[in-house]
């Protein structure tokens, strides 16, 4: 395979080097796309990657001008060029196939050879729908019912294709390729757009196509759509026959009036077009005249005028610059992945080609930018708040975001709301800030990474039973709003609520974003769909981590002018104050004790401002902020997450380091004392006084140490007990002193103190040769004694450091492990490892922003894992920001060079860039790509729960390990399992032995039993005895089950040998003594080895196969 | 195991290619399934040691966790008087060197299958153990005999790990003293050789090979790497660089070189994430 490879990739290198010089040129570089594609399905899957090696004739030979041209552009234009060639493989993924276009330019041109023999039909009322057949249903929600006007049936006088693709900016995957069906000017009327006349007839012309078309075979099921979500401009879907034509492509049918039909002076934004009385069928007393604008209908029918203006203004620019269409199409992937490009107020393409358009004539940007570059700016540009509205005060009042077209009469953007736009902006900055950041792989977080909604926001909440908004239209007082909607009260209230809960929530949060209405389908036997079924509006807020959490609203003093305000928004809630600095004012307290509670603050607000102010009543309202913390909340009176229970350890600790500090008669004295312990770092998943924690105790280095490795051991045992016992003076501390620790009980905690001697681990590795020769050798004993006294007390106080700037850092850990634990991985990603992981996704969290909330922390984390290509990358978590651009390159060279011998998973940390310590026992591969697919899994099933309230409620699920994969399961006694309470599914009767009642301080006398758990006594006795055969998985969490796993390789019967023996069986055939596992045997050993604490052995012997 | 089994015969030992007899051995006499001992006489090329008499020492195999050296000394004294008995992980060729230490400080050992050294009164013993019938089990617990295991065993455990106060200091105190002596001892040898190569009235050193193993001063390896190090930098810094033209050329040529492989690996780098289909953006 490997010189197969390797051709093939010289192949590519040759073709990569051709269309990059045609990429300027923009000449044909179809061709070359073509016959690429070819190569990739011939391509070899598995090509592996092997460290090039080019002979020294290739490297040294002399530069041509060309070649040394095109190292420079790549160099100097990009920081990497491998960033260059990744947009062009993408380019090349998105980009239509010649084949395809083809399939697509002959339906285009069957499907406009039908429309130009539609039949004329006879001359009807509006409202008389009498004409269509049943087989085509009118695409308007016909609200009121009688509009007048005559409409009759005749064939279009063109048929043009618009839009993205005969631009050349179409990309897949939903191929949408739009045909302007311009209705014949006999049809209309100029007066008719008034009072929706001309959108109803263009819905009825609509139906008539529909119904003409529905008698030709050549044609898939048709369904209607609308135009961006705009009940108002319905649309024609038609695909070609067949069964995979859905992904193919679509043709969209518009119908729009003839050019300049009507006058744009009609759709000025403070123009009236639909008349009160028409609307409410009632005589309204205030007929003097005055009627309320109609903005957004009149943008509506504007926009059906000019599609073909832009798209010769689109075309005239694209023309002047070669990589327009590239840069289009990154910038729709961009938006694509941001969830940005389709709906009700979406940025989508047709405006992205425009935004870009309107640099390049401004010359913002030139003409002879790459695609990449143009991208750039692109963003850039939509990073910088106003440049994209250059435009009249009138339209300001009249639309939230004004980007108007070049023939200055419409606003492009006039569905957008202002949140949108915010949610816009922030997706640029926060890509520029990483573009150019060397330590990201910029590719990946700005045009691979999705960014659904439950990911990117902290917390996310639901509008369901969107039919309560109409209450709210009421409440609100939103009459000719609604007329301007013509009736769609959703995107009526969306502005409103959207202001309502920035109002409330005020500097709590960064951003407020919600989700776009889906553009609705339905078949054309169908009538349309009611506003009712569209599916719940999600928000998504993006949290102030500092201010998010606080229970107080202080508002104004009580006699200032904005106290009214104040008092207006909050109602009730509000009452006078007065505070310790003596002023007396306004202000709200929300309920909230423990950490977990306050995170859930912003849902008080919401419920409150919106059932104040929009009648919304808090069952409409799904709040997704914090479902996922219920796994690891403890407590029954104050639920609690373990942040409180956090804090008190690390304030006895704090304690009694100061106090081991102040010891005086000590031989030597001390340097430093340590936490080691995931406790002392915030991220402890189970709080039980029946553990202790572990803190390591540096001592002064002095020639008073022996060299000897023994002499360390007792002179350590003698500082533990000479420490507990002026412990026990000082402070009457119980002690218990061993050889390797000193456990003291202190105010109702245990802690592990571990006495430690800085050239400790340099005395293992030194030994004497036979020759008398000093030789340092690492070994194991001395790794593993720097990991406990060295590397774990930094790491547990460096992520104690970005606990303090992340608060919610400690809960997303707690989250992880958990899930680890629950899914039986906790002894292939350790705890530190789980928590480097996490630390990560804070340290680096592009394309997002640090998590907020534990919830979208370990949604992240779990796609972390699923995601991540460990075989290809290293994971960097740079700890601090010690390393810079050039570290991450050497980290990134380093591992290419020597992957083999690598761990699978490799994490590189400041002070370890070549090793990966803390994977290297851990995990295996196979256990690996199992943790990836459960973590894909549960991720998948987690997302689908949050966001949809009629799935099955039960986070729990995904923390339930499926056992059926497992060829033992080993049950053990209840009462024997410490921390049941904490299991994922904890029993009715819990056993409380061990647990001290009562105020724990009082009972300092004696020390109580700790640290003993017979489950880990257990499996490490099975994995010492049977290690070689099987996998142990448990729980350590209160689980009660061990599950086993066979290793395949342990079961191929060996011939005898001495080294391997153990446990198994002989059998003699010939003069051959073969062994296999003594299975039986081994079964009942877990039986004898487990006494007491084994309930029952259940093998499953039907899954075996030896 | 079933298939041997028939082929011997009960009552019959049990003797597989290699030479090792197997014995079966049961935890208690209710148990359903047994584990197998592979016993042989233990035998060496070069006699190292004296704890393990060649014709008195028994090599058994497939010691399960549950028999600690007590117990095992006690199932073999059915076949004569056993006077040692050595547990080891692997089968290794002679015990641990260093210090004899107290067992509180030893670290905690495997609790795995384990390879065992019998040592028997009488070179009799060892040939009753090999023909021992495969069918009549040795029994690891009975009435007379309990083994602890399980939680039973644990909460032992967690007792005994309260040692006292005193008996830690004696420990510690008694390992120092020796400690002491032993340096004490290593000093005055050195000092002694320090004596001997003092110069003599006359200023004549007398030079002696002294002990072997030994050397007058400890070599290590760090230093002999430093000086070697040292060397390279004199050498180095003699060297110009960038002077003559051909150097310069040199160094351009090797920074073109540079680029072209960068270019190549970022180039082979997208050919694999383009076979994995790495670039579909969704």
């Amino acid at each position: 395979i490997q010189p197969l490879a390797h051709v093939e990739s010289e192949d590519f290198t040759n073709k990569t080097l051709t269309s990059s010089d045609e990429e300027d040129h923009n000449e044909a570089p179809t061709e070359a796309k073509r016959s690429k594609k070819g190569d990739a399905a011939v391509d070899d899957s598995n090509v592996l990657y092997h460290p090039v090696k080019l002979s020294r004739s290739d490297l040294y030979r002399p530069p041509t001008a060309e070649e040394l041209n095109q190292l420079k552009e790549a160099e100097s234009l990009f920081h990497c060029n491998l960033l260059k060639m990744q947009m062009e493989e993408l380019l090349k993924e998105v980009a239509l196939s010649e084949r395809r276009k083809k399939l697509i330019d002959s339906f285009v041109q069957r499907v406009t050879k039908l429309l130009e023999a539609v039949p004329e039909t006879a001359e009807v009322e509006i409202s008389d729908l009498s004409w269509l057949s049943g087989s085509a249903k009118v695409p308007f929600l016909l609200l009121p019912q009688v509009t007048k006007g005559k409409f009759h049936m005749a064939p279009p006088s063109s048929v043009d294709p618009i839009g993205s693709y005969p631009l050349g900016t179409c990309i897949k995957p939903h191929v949408v390729v739009d045909l302007a069906v311009t209705i014949p000017a006999n049809v209309l009327h100029p007066k008719d757009v008034v009072n929706q006349r001309y959108p109803r007839k263009r819905a009825l012309y609509l139906a008539g196509l529909a119904q003409y078309l529905a008698s030709f075979s050549d044609l898939g099921p048709m369904r209607y759509s609308c135009l961006h979500g705009n009940r108002l401009r319905p649309v024609l879907l038609l695909i070609p026959p067949g069964k995979d034509s859905r992904s193919s492509f679509t043709v969209r049918l518009h119908a729009c009036p003839p050019p300049g039909f009507f006058k744009p002076s009609r759709f000025h934004p403070l123009r009236n077009n639909i008349r009160t009385e028409w609307y409410t069928g009632l005589q309204t007393s205030n007929s003097e005249g005055i009627e309320p604008p109609t903005p957004h209908y009149n943008s509506s029918i504007l926009g059906d005028l000019l599609p073909k203006a832009h798209l010769q203004f689109l075309s005239a620019v694209s023309s002047q610059c070669p990589a327009f269409a590239d840069g289009v199409a990154l910038l729709k992937v961009w938006l694509r992945q941001r969830e940005l490009h389709q709906g009700a107020g979406c940025f989508n393409g047709f405006l992205a080609s425009m935004l870009l358009a309107y640099l390049l004539i401004t010359h913002r940007i030139s003409n002879t930018m790459t695609a990449y570059q143009l991208l750039k700016y692109n963003i850039f540009v939509a990073k910088d708040p106003d440049s994209s509205a250059p435009s009249l005060a009138e339209f300001h009042s009249a639309f939230q975001v004004v980007f108007v077209d070049p023939s200055g009469h419409l606003n492009m953007c006039a569905d957008m709301t202002a949140c949108t736009y915010k949610q816009l902006q922030h997706e640029a900055s926060v890509s520029m800030q990483f573009w150019d950041d060397p330590t990201v792989d910029g590719f990946y977080s700005l045009l691979m990474t999705p960014k659904p909604m439950i990911r990117t926001s902290d917390h996310v909440f639901q509008l369901c039973e969107l039919v309560k908004l109409q209450s709210s239209c009421k409440k609100l007082n939103l009459l000719s709003e609604l007329m301007d909607h013509s009736g769609d009260y959703i995107h009526t209230t969306l502005p409103l609520i959207l202001s309502l809960l920035q109002q409330g929530l005020g500097q709590r949060i960064q951003l407020l974003t919600h989700s776009l209405c889906p553009d609705p389908e339905w078949s054309v036997s169908n009538e349309p769909p009611k506003y009712k079924t569209q599916p719940p509006i999600s928000f998504g807020l993006l949290l102030r981590p500092e201010l998010a959490t606080s229970v107080l609203e202080r508002g104004p003093p009580a006699d200032s002018p904005k106290a009214a305000e104040f008092r207006q928004l909050w109602g009730s809630r509000s009452e006078l104050r007065r505070f310790q600095d003596g002023a007396i004012t306004e202000a709200v307290l929300w309920e909230g004790e423990s950490m977990c509670q306050k995170r859930l603050i912003p849902k008080q607000i919401i419920t409150h401002v919106l059932k104040l102010h929009a009648d919304i009543p808090e069952s409409c309202l799904r709040y997704v902020g914090a479902t996922v913390d219920d796994v690891i909340k403890k407590g029954s009176e104050v639920p609690s997450t373990g942040e409180e229970e956090s804090l008190v350890v690390v304030q006895a600790f704090d304690d009694l380091s100061r106090k081991l500090w102040a010891l005086e008669d000590l031989p030597l004295s001390i340097t430093s004392v340590q936490g080691a312990h995931p406790a002392l770092r915030y991220t402890q998943v189970k709080f039980s006084v029946l553990f202790s924690h572990l803190l390591i105790c540096h001592m002064e280095g002095s020639g008073k140490w022996p060299h000897d490795r023994f002499a360390i051991r007792h002179i350590r045992a003698a500082f533990h007990i000479r420490m507990g016992e002026l412990l026990k003076k000082h402070h009457n501390y119980s002690y218990k002193p061993c050889p390797t620790h000193l456990d003291v009980w202190k105010d109702g905690l245990a802690f592990r103190i571990q006495v430690a001697y800085h050239r400790e681990p340099q005395v293992l590795r030194e030994s004497l040769t036979a020759e008398g020769m000093l030789v340092v050798r690492d070994n194991e004993e001395a790794q593993a004694l720097e990991m406990a006294t060295i590397h774990k007390p930094l790491l547990t106080s460096t992520l104690h450091g970005l606990q303090q700037q992340n608060p919610c850092f400690g809960a997303v850990c707690r989250l992880a492990k958990r899930w680890l634990a629950a899914q039986l991985f906790s002894d292939d990603i350790t705890e530190d490892t789980a928590d480097l992981l996490v630390a990560s996704l804070f340290l680096q969290p592009a394309p997002f922003t640090p998590p907020g909330s534990p919830q979208v922390g370990f949604l992240r984390f779990l796609c972390l894992l699923s995601t991540f290509d460990w075989r290809n990358n290293p994971l960097v978590v740079n700890l601090n920001n010690q390393l810079t651009g050039t570290d991450y390159t050497e980290i990134k060279n380093a591992f290419m060079a020597s992957r083999e011998s690598l761990p699978v998973m490799f994490i590189a940390t400041p002070k370890d860039t070549k090793q990966s310590m803390w994977t290297k026992r851990a995990p295996s591969i196979q256990m690996l790509q199992r943790v990836m697919v459960v973590a894909a899994e549960s991720l998948k099933v987690l997302e689908l729960q949050l966001m949809d309230g009629t799935q099955i409620q039960d986070v729990r699920v995904v923390l339930r390990p499926p056992l059926d994969a497992y060829d033992a399961l080993i049950h053990m006694n209840t009462n024997q399992v410490p921390l049941l309470c904490h299991a994922v599914d904890p029993p009715g009767v819990n056993f409380k032995r061990g647990v001290i009642t009562g105020n724990a301080k009082a009972s300092s006398g004696v020390l109580p039993v700790i640290d003993y758990n017979p489950v880990s006594l257990y499996l490490t006795e099975l994995r010492d005895a049977f290690g070689d055969l099987a996998l142990f998985f448990c729980d350590p969490f209160g689980g009660t089950v061990i599950a086993v796993l066979w290793k395949p390789k342990a079961f191929i019967k060996a011939p005898f040998k001495t080294s391997q023996a153990s446990a198994r069986s002989v059998e003699v055939t010939g003069d051959e003594a073969k062994t296999f596992p003594n299975v039986s045997a081994i079964l009942e050993d877990f039986r004898i080895l487990g006494k007491g604490l084994v309930k029952s052995v259940e093998a499953k012997t039907e899954k075996w196969s030896f | 195991m079933a298939s041997s089994k028939r082929k011997h015969g009960s009552g019959q030992t049990c003797v597989i290619p290699g030479g090792f007899s197997v014995l079966s051995l049961k935890f208690s006499s209710d148990s359903a399934a047994s584990h197998s001992l592979y016993v042989k006489e233990h035998r060496v090329r070069a006699q190292s040691h004296s704890g393990r008499p060649m014709d008195r020492t028994l090599f058994v195999l497939n010691v399960p966790p549950y028999c600690p050296e007590n117990v095992v000394k006690e199932l073999f004294s059915q076949f004569g008087s056993v006077q040692s008995v050595e547990l080891k992980d692997h089968p290794s060729s002679s015990p641990d060197s260093g210090p004899r230490l107290s067992k509180i400080f030893r670290p905690a050992e495997k609790q795995g299958f384990k390879v065992g050294y019998i040592v028997f009164q009488n070179a009799s013993s060892v040939s009753a153990v090999k023909s021992h019938a495969f069918d009549v089990p040795l029994v690891v617990q009975t009435k007379e005999r309990p083994v602890k295991t399980g939680v039973q065993k644990w909460i032992q455990q967690y007792t005994e790990s309260f040692i006292p106060k005193e008996k830690l200091q004696k420990d510690v105190d008694d390992f120092m003293m020796d400690y002491d002596k032993r340096k004490e001892k290593a000093e005055e040898q050195q000092r002694k050789e320090a004596e001997e190569q003092q110069e003599e009235e006359e200023g004549w050193v007398k030079v002696t090979r002294g002990h072997k193993g030994t050397k007058a001063r400890p070599h290590s390896e760090v230093a002999n790497k430093k000086t070697l190090q040292k060397e390279m930098k004199k050498k180095k810094r003699k060297e110009l660089m960038n002077f003559y033209t051909w150097q310069h050329k040199n160094t351009q040529k090797e920074h073109i070189a540079e680029l072209r492989k960068k270019f190549e690996e970022d180039k082979q780098r997208i050919a694999l994430l383009r076979a994995q289909r790495k670039f579909r953006p969704y």
